[in-house]
């Protein structure tokens, strides 16, 4: 029965989702797809952040990057395939993550965050300087190609509809695909090597290669989201790598709730709802966000999506069977 | 003609590296007595050079600001580590980074409201307004200033953990708080002091940048990211390497604008990379 009811909730979840475009408003499909690329991003920040206990502040480094292949491969070459640029800028976030993890998964705790975020500053410092192919602050505009069906059909991406479902159907396979990594005896190490390192170390696991192997899996998805980001924009610009990008999704994961596989998603809706609506009220809307931010830090630590018990639901089913 | 010039640079590298190193050593004491890698100590050292451009204005005096903001800035940092920074000792390291981290934008951003984006300037203070002549070339008085304060503070804060009885209390609080505690000292109370110490010098630091800087709203991040390097190649909470990092930086600092003004940022990621992986806890770092 319970089981019944799990699948009829994630078909009801699968039918809404691919609903939205015809119950919302096209203002509302655009944060919709905001909300769906930064939950991409926030469910690879979390695969290091809650399965693994690193703390990356220069997350955004590995999404500007995947940011950036995207509009300059579309800026250069206009009509490159869409789906070989996308796994280009999957590689980018790879080469990326590679690099930056060399140096900073053999420290944890807030040393690790240290070294990730002045990564990312480097990364922004040549966006902002390197004006020859990123054109600095003032960015670099391309305009979305179509999608070729091979060959069947051509998928205009001029339609927010049609960005919206490439975006569902990508975003939805890459978190499915994280989601069944972490069944795998590699995703398991993590959650040992998390717990303590020194016992998993003595157990015969690779604690460097772990953490390792998981932040360059991490920037595969970052990489990936930070592309479908540009591509949704039709623009990218040095502050895409600034702090905030990280700060965006360092807060989503916290809000939402970074012990559960789903709490990232959870926080980058809300989020971006949130956002959104406290942006039309006030400039200054981060000392809000902020607040909000600090009040889960000290008071919610599994987050929003602690606040949802679906085992009061199945209670409620229970009792009303008697 | 050529060799007066390096002269030049080499003073002015030594400045800006004793002036990040007044910044970073504020962050470092943290860390390195409290292990609390406080984020918002960037927000600190902006919130000292705004206050001096207000103070200044008002009281018409640039050294009674460089009494006044850091006081404010101490205060504001108690009120941090009593009500909402002790919740967190129990919850471990991340946590303390996320709230800092949160309250570092929340600060930074209160600036904002208050003092606005647009640039502002300090003057110089009269008494060290003027130039002096280096190796045939003048120099402004006031970064020789900024050289010799910066010395000053640093030795201050030497003796005092060196030499006095408080400095006694907070070395042994810091190897074994709980023992420190039996022994009748108020730990709390220690922890809270020197959380405002950090505080006070990030805004005294933050003061005597604000007239040869300029005060603008992203010299917090900008400072945050020299502090990161400092940190990473000097070693996690010593001073002495923060020290010896900070000099290096602000010779390639000021050599690299010299000799490849593109590339000058790049050079302190550079050297913080051979660093980390000739040595990765930075010059003078213990495990972890």
């Amino acid at each position: 029965m319970t089981r019944k009811v799990y699948w009829l909730a994630w078909g009801i979840v699968i039918v809404l989702l691919l609903s939205i475009p015809y119950l919302l408003p096209e203002i509302w499909i655009h944060l919709a797809v905001e909300a769906l690329v930064f939950s991409l991003f926030a469910v690879s920040f979390n695969l290091l952040f809650g399965y693994s206990g690193l703390l990356p502040f220069g997350h955004g480094a590995l999404f500007g990057i995947g940011a950036y292949v995207v509009a300059l491969i579309f800026r250069n070459y206009p009509d490159a395939s869409l789906l070989l640029t996308f796994l280009l800028a999957a590689l980018g976030g790879v080469i990326a993550a590679a690099v930056i993890g060399v140096f900073s998964v053999r420290l944890k705790g807030a040393y690790f965050a240290l070294i990730t975020t002045a990564f990312q500053m480097f990364a922004f410092a040549v966006a902002e300087k390197w004006r020859g192919v990123t054109n600095g602050d003032d960015g670099v505009t391309f305009s979305r190609p179509d999608l070729h069906l091979g060959g069947l059909a051509i998928l205009s991406m001029k339609s927010i509809h049609h960005v919206y479902y490439l975006t569902l159907v990508i975003v939805g396979i890459s978190i499915l695909a994280c989601w069944l990594f972490l069944k795998t005896p590699l995703g398991n190490s993590a959650v040992a090597v998390r717990e303590k390192d020194v016992r998993a170390s003595f157990l015969g696991y690779n604690v460097f290669l772990t953490r390792y192997t998981l932040f360059v899996i991490s920037g595969i998805f970052a990489g990936l989201a930070g592309g479908l980001f540009a591509f949704f924009e039709e623009f990218v610009a040095a502050s895409c790598l600034n702090l905030d990008t990280s700060m965006s999704v360092v807060f989503m994961t916290v809000i939402g709730g970074p012990a559960n596989f789903l709490g990232p998603v959870l926080g980058s809706v809300v989020y971006i709802i949130f956002q959104d609506w406290i942006s039309s009220l006030t400039r200054h809307w981060w000392i809000l966000m902020g607040c909000f931010f600090v009040i889960v830090v000290l008071y919610l630590q599994s987050g929003l999506i602690s606040l949802i018990k679906p085992e009061k639901v199945r209670l409620w089913l229970d009792r009303r069977r008697g | 003609m050529d060799w007066s010039i390096y002269m030049i640079q080499g003073i002015h590298g030594l400045v800006y590296g004793m002036l990040m190193f007044l910044v970073a050593s504020g962050l470092t004491l943290v860390l390195g007595m409290m292990g609390v890698l406080n984020v918002t100590h960037a927000a600190f050292y902006m919130l000292g050079a705004y206050l001096a451009y207000t103070l200044t204005a008002y009281l018409g005096s640039f050294w009674l600001s460089l009494l006044g903001a850091p006081i404010i800035v101490a205060a504001l940092a108690v009120f941090i580590e009593r009500f909402l920074l002790r919740k967190t000792y129990r919850g471990g390291h991340q946590l303390q980074l996320l709230l800092t981290f949160g309250l570092f934008f929340i600060v930074g951003e209160l600036m904002r409201v208050i003092w606005g984006t647009a640039p502002l300037t300090v003057p110089v203070p009269r008494l060290f307004s003027g130039e002096v002549s280096v190796a045939g070339m003048s120099y402004p008085v006031y970064r020789l200033f900024i050289l010799g304060f910066s010395f000053l503070v640093l030795i201050v804060v030497a003796l005092i953990l060196s030499r006095t009885r408080i400095g006694i209390i907070i070395r042994a609080a810091v190897g074994d708080p709980d023992m420190v505690d039996a022994l009748g000292t108020n730990i709390p109370l220690v922890f809270s002091g020197v959380f405002a110490g950090g505080a006070v010098l990030a805004a005294l630091s933050g003061v005597i940048a604000a007239p040869f800087l300029s005060v603008y709203s992203g010299m917090g991040l900008d400072a945050l990211m020299d502090c990161f390097v400092v940190i990473v190649i000097g070693g996690f909470g010593s001073l002495l390497g923060a020290f010896i990092a900070s000099l290096m930086l602000g010779q390639l600092h000021s050599f690299g604008v010299l000799w490849i003004p593109k590339l000058a940022v790049v050079f302190q990621f550079l050297l913080m990379a051979v660093v980390l992986v000739v040595k990765p806890t930075g010059f003078f770092g213990e495990k972890e």
